[in-house]
C-alpha cells in the first residue's frame, strides 16, 4: 500500500471518530452538551488525537528504522568477494538499492514481469537490458551477487511496508476504540486536548534545540578529526593561509590568524560605519521627526534590511570598488591596488549594518519611559541634552547590545566578502588592501571537489567552529548587558 | 464663566504670581480646557482639583509649557508670569521651565546617582561655579528636599534604587536645585502611600515660603491639608476659584458643593 493512502486512510479514520465521538459524548449527556464536561468539539478531537498520534508516531519509526535494518540483513548476505577491488561494501550496497528501486519502478511501469524480477536465478543481463529499456539508471554492469541482494532487498522492503501497513491500522483502529469508549459525559476532554496541545508545542521547541545541538556536534567531532590531521597550535597561531590542493596535508599552511585579522579589519571598518549613522538615525526617527516622516522614513530604512546580501555584494563589486579605486587607487593617492579592499567590504558592509543598530536602537530608545523626558524638560533642559544625558545613558545597555548583535553578523558575513574583500589571506594594516575572512575561506574550502578526510576541507569546520566561538561569545556577551543593566532603569 | 473674586486678606500680603486670561486648550479636535482665567499668589499653595479629566492637569502643563512637547496640542490665550507673556515667540521655553520646575504624578528619577539626580539641572543651567559650589547646592536642595538626612552616606548610589517616597522626595530636590520661582505637582502623592505622602505633604507646607507651589490632587483631604487657595475644575471649566476654606466650607457653586460632598466625580 502506497505510503499516501496509508496516511488517508488514517485521516479518515481520525474524521470518522471525530464525529463518533462528538456524538457518542452528546448521547450519554442526553444530547444537551451543558451536561457534558468539555464542549463536544473536544470529545471528537480526543479521539482523533488518539487515532493520530500513535499509529502516525510508529509509521515515522518504521519509515526510519526499516532501511537500516534491511541494509544490514542484506549486507551480511553480499559475498566477500563480490565487492570489486576498489570501491567499498557502502559503495555496492548504493547500487544495491538503486537496482531494487529500478526493478520496483519497472515492474510497476510494466516494463518487467514480476517473475523474472522476483527469480533468484534470473539471467543479470536480460535484467539490466530490461532496466535500461524501462528507463531505470543502471549505472554499472549488474553481477549475480548484486542481483540477488537488490531482489532480497525489495523482497524485504515491500515486506516490510506490508508489515507497517497492517500495524499503523491496528494501531489506529484501537486508538478509535480507545478514544469512543471514554467519549462519555463525565470525561475530561478538554484536559486532555490541553495536554497535547502542550506535548505538541513541546515536541516543536525540542526539535529546535536538537537541531542546534546536532550543528554543534558535527562541528566538534569534524573539527576534532581536523586537529587530529593538523596541529592546533599551527591553526590558532599560524600567520600563513595558503591552503594546497595536492592532497598532501603536510604542504598546507592553515593558520587562522590572517583569516581572523581581515574579519575583525573588515568587521571594525563596518561598525565604524553603521553605529554612528544608526545611532543617530535612531536619535532623529525616536526623538524629533514628527509622526509623519518617522511612519515613512523607517520602513524605507528597514528596506536596506531586505536586500539580500549578494546585492550589496555586487555594489562593493561594481560600484563602491571602482569608486574607491578611482580616489585611493593609482590615479588618485595610490594607496589602493584594486578594487577589492578591506575598505570597499567594510563600507558596504556597514551600509548593510545601518538598518540592524537603527531599527534596534530606535525601538531601545522608545522604550525609555516618557517621564524621563518630562522629567528632563520640566528642569528646563533642551532636547538634545536631554539624549544625551538621560535618554541615553538609560538605552545604553540596550543600544550597546544592538552593537553587539550587529558586529556578530558583521563577523559572520560572507557574500559582501567574498565580492568586494578580495581572496588573499594577508596579514596587514593597510585598509586599501585586499583581505578575507573567515567565512570567505569556509566557502572557498568547500567548493569544488572537497575531498573530506583532508585537512584542506576539514579546516572548514575548525573554522566554522572558530566562527561559531566567536559570535555565540558576542551574542551572549550582548544578552548578559541587555540583562544586567535592564531593570536599573525600569 | 465664573471668575471669582480674590479673598482680601490675600491680596494684602501676597502678590500675583502667574495670571491666565482666557486660556483654551486644545488636543486635537477635543476641546480640554474652555476659558479659564485665573491669578496665582506667590508664596502660596494652591491646589488644583475635579474629577479625572476635567483638565487639570492639562492646565498646570500649560504654565510651563510642557504642552509643546505633545504635537496635537494647542494653547490659545495668554499666560503671564510676572507680567510676562509666557507664550510670546521670544520666550524660550527652556529657560520658562529653569523658572517654573515640575514634579510629576510617578516619581521619575533618571538613572544616574543620587548627586547626579539633583546635580542635574544646576549643570546645564550652570549654576555653580565650581565643584564645591555644586556639592553646596546639592546638599541644600536634598535638604530643601527633607531627604538629606536618608541619603547623604550614598550620594553616589543610584536614584532608582530608593523606595517610592523618597524618590518622589528625590525628585522635588531636583526640581528644588534649579531655584525655581514656581513649582508645579502633578499629583505627586498618588503614587506614594500615606506616610511617604505624609512626608511630601510637610515638605510642600515648608517650600510654600520660598516658591508658589500649584498641586492637582485628587484627595480633597490633600487640598484641605496643604493649600490656602483651591481651584475646582469640571469638563474643563474652571468653576470656582477662592479660599481652601471657603471652598471646602461655603462652596458657591453648586457643582463645587456636589464634587466636594462626594455626590459627583
Amino acid at each position: 500500500m502506497p505510503l499516501l493512502w496509508l496516511i488517508l486512510i488514517v485521516l479518515g479514520i481520525a474524521v470518522a471518530g471525530f464525529v463518533l465521538g462528538r456524538g457518542r459524548a452528546l448521547k450519554s449527556a442526553g444530547g444537551d452538551a451543558r451536561n457534558l464536561h468539555s464542549l463536544p468539539g473536544y470529545y471528537g478531537n480526543n479521539v482523533a488525537i488518539k487515532v493520530i498520534v500513535p499509529s502516525m508516531l510508529v509509521m515515522l519509526v518504521w519509515l526510519v528504522v526499516q532501511p537500516l535494518v534491511i541494509d544490514g540483513s542484506v549486507s551480511a548476505t553480499i559475498p566477500e568477494g563480490a565487492v570489486p577491488e576498489n570501491s567499498s561494501l557502502g559503495l555496492v550496497m548504493s547500487e544495491v538499492r538503486r537496482t531494487a528501486e529500478g526493478l520496483e519502478n519497472a515492474v510497476a511501469a510494466g516494463g518487467m514481469s514480476q517473475a523474472l524480477a522476483t527469480d533468484p536465478d534470473a539471467d543479470f543481463a536480460e535484467v539490466s537490458q530490461q532496466l535500461q529499456d524501462a528507463g531505470q539508471v543502471v549505472t554499472s554492469q549488474l553481477t549475480q551477487a548484486v542481483l540477488r541482494a537488490a531482489q532480497d532487498y525489495r523482497e524485504m522492503h515491500v515486506f516490510g511496508r506490508t508489515i507497517m501497513s497492517g500495524v499503523v491500522l491496528v494501531l489506529a483502529l484501537a486508538g478509535l476504540a480507545w478514544g469512543l469508549r471514554e467519549s462519555h459525559k463525565a470525561f475530561r476532554a478538554r484536559n486532555t486536548v490541553e495536554m497535547s496541545i502542550r506535548a505538541l508545542l513541546i515536541a516543536a521547541a525540542s526539535i529546535a534545540i536538537l537541531t542546534t545541538i546536532g550543528i554543534v556536534l558535527s562541528l566538534i567531532f569534524n573539527t576534532i578529526e581536523f586537529f587530529k590531521l593538523y596541529p592546533a597550535a599551527d591553526f590558532f597561531f599560524g600567520t600563513t593561509w595558503s591552503p594546497s590542493f595536492s592532497g598532501r596535508g603536510g604542504s598546507s599552511e592553515l593558520g587562522v590568524l590572517p583569516l581572523l585579522w581581515g574579519t575583525f579589519y573588515i568587521s571594525i571598518v563596518a561598525l565604524i560605519v553603521a553605529v554612528p549613522i544608526g545611532l543617530f538615525s535612531a536619535i532623529y526617527l525616536s526623538e524629533y521627526a514628527s509622526p509623519r516622516v518617522r511612519s515613512v522614513a523607517k520602513p524605507m530604512l528597514e528596506i536596506l534590511a531586505g536586500i539580500p546580501t549578494i546585492v550589496y555584494g555586487l555594489f562593493a563589486l561594481l560600484t563602491v570598488g571602482p569608486l574607491l579605486l578611482s580616489v585611493f587607487g593609482k590615479d588618485g593617492l595610490g594607496w589602493m591596488q584594486a578594487g577589492t579592499a578591506v575598505m570597499t567590504a567594510g563600507l558596504v558592509m556597514g551600509i548593510m549594518l545601518i538598518p540592524f543598530v537603527s531599527s534596534l536602537s530606535d525601538d531601545i530608545i522608545n522604550a525609555v519611559p516618557q517621564s524621563m523626558r518630562d522629567g528632563s524638560y520640566g528642569l528646563g533642559a533642551t532636547q538634545s541634552e536631554t539624549i544625551k544625558q538621560v535618554i541615553l545613558p538609560a538605552a545604553l545597555p540596550g543600544i550597546v547590545g544592538a552593537i553587539l548583535l550587529a558586529a556578530s553578523r558583521a563577523i559572520g558575513e560572507t557574500m559582501i566578502v567574498v565580492l568586494g574583500a578580495g581572496a588573499a589571506a594577508k596579514l596587514s594594516l593597510n585598509p586599501f588592501e585586499a583581505m578575507t575572512t573567515v567565512t570567505a575561506k569556509i566557502v572557498s574550502q568547500l567548493t569544488g571537489d572537497a575531498d573530506f578526510s583532508s585537512p584542506e576541507a576539514l579546516v572548514a569546520f575548525a573554522l566554522g567552529m572558530t566562527l561559531f566561538v566567536l559570535t555565540l561569545g558576542l551574542n551572549v556577551l550582548a544578552l548578559y548587558i541587555v540583562r544586567k543593566y535592564r531593570e536599573q532603569y525600569e | 464663566m465664573y471668575d471669582a473674586p480674590l479673598r482680601k486678606t490675600d491680596v494684602e500680603t501676597k502678590n500675583t504670581k502667574i495670571v491666565a486670561q482666557d486660556v483654551n486648550v486644545y488636543y486635537g479636535d477635543t476641546h480640554a480646557i474652555k476659558d479659564v482665567s485665573v491669578d496665582l499668589l506667590d508664596k502660596t499653595v494652591t491646589a488644583f482639583i475635579g474629577p479625572s479629566g476635567c483638565g487639570k492637569s492639562t492646565f498646570l502643563r500649560c504654565l510651563n509649557r510642557m504642552n509643546d512637547t505633545i504635537d496635537i496640542c494647542r494653547v490659545e490665550g495668554k499666560i503671564s508670569l510676572d507680567g510676562e507673556d509666557i507664550y510670546d515667540k521670544r520666550v524660550d521655553p527652556v529657560q520658562l521651565r529653569a523658572k517654573v520646575g515640575m514634579v510629576f504624578q510617578k516619581p521619575n528619577p533618571f538613572p544616574k546617582s543620587i548627586y547626579d539626580n539633583v546635580a542635574y539641572g544646576p549643570k546645564i543651567h550652570g549654576l555653580a561655579k565650581n565643584k564645591a559650589d555644586l556639592d553646596d547646592i546639592v546638599e541644600k536642595a536634598l535638604r530643601r528636599g527633607a531627604i538629606w538626612d536618608e541619603v547623604k552616606d550614598r550620594l553616589h548610589a543610584p536614584g532608582t534604587g530608593l523606595s517610592g517616597g523618597q524618590q518622589q522626595r528625590l525628585c522635588i530636590a531636583r526640581a528644588v536645585a534649579t531655584e525655581p520661582e514656581v513649582l508645579l505637582m502633578d499629583e505627586p502623592c498618588s503614587a506614594l502611600d500615606p506616610i511617604a505622602t505624609g512626608q511630601v505633604e510637610e515638605l510642600i507646607d515648608e517650600l510654600r515660603g520660598q516658591y508658589s507651589v500649584i498641586i492637582v490632587t485628587h484627595s480633597m483631604q490633600q487640598a484641605a491639608r496643604v493649600s490656602q487657595k483651591t481651584a475646582f475644575f469640571h469638563l474643563g471649566n474652571l468653576v470656582e476659584y477662592g479660599d481652601t476654606s471657603q471652598i471646602f466650607t461655603n462652596p458657591e457653586d453648586s457643582r463645587t458643593e456636589s464634587y466636594i460632598t462626594g455626590r459627583i466625580g
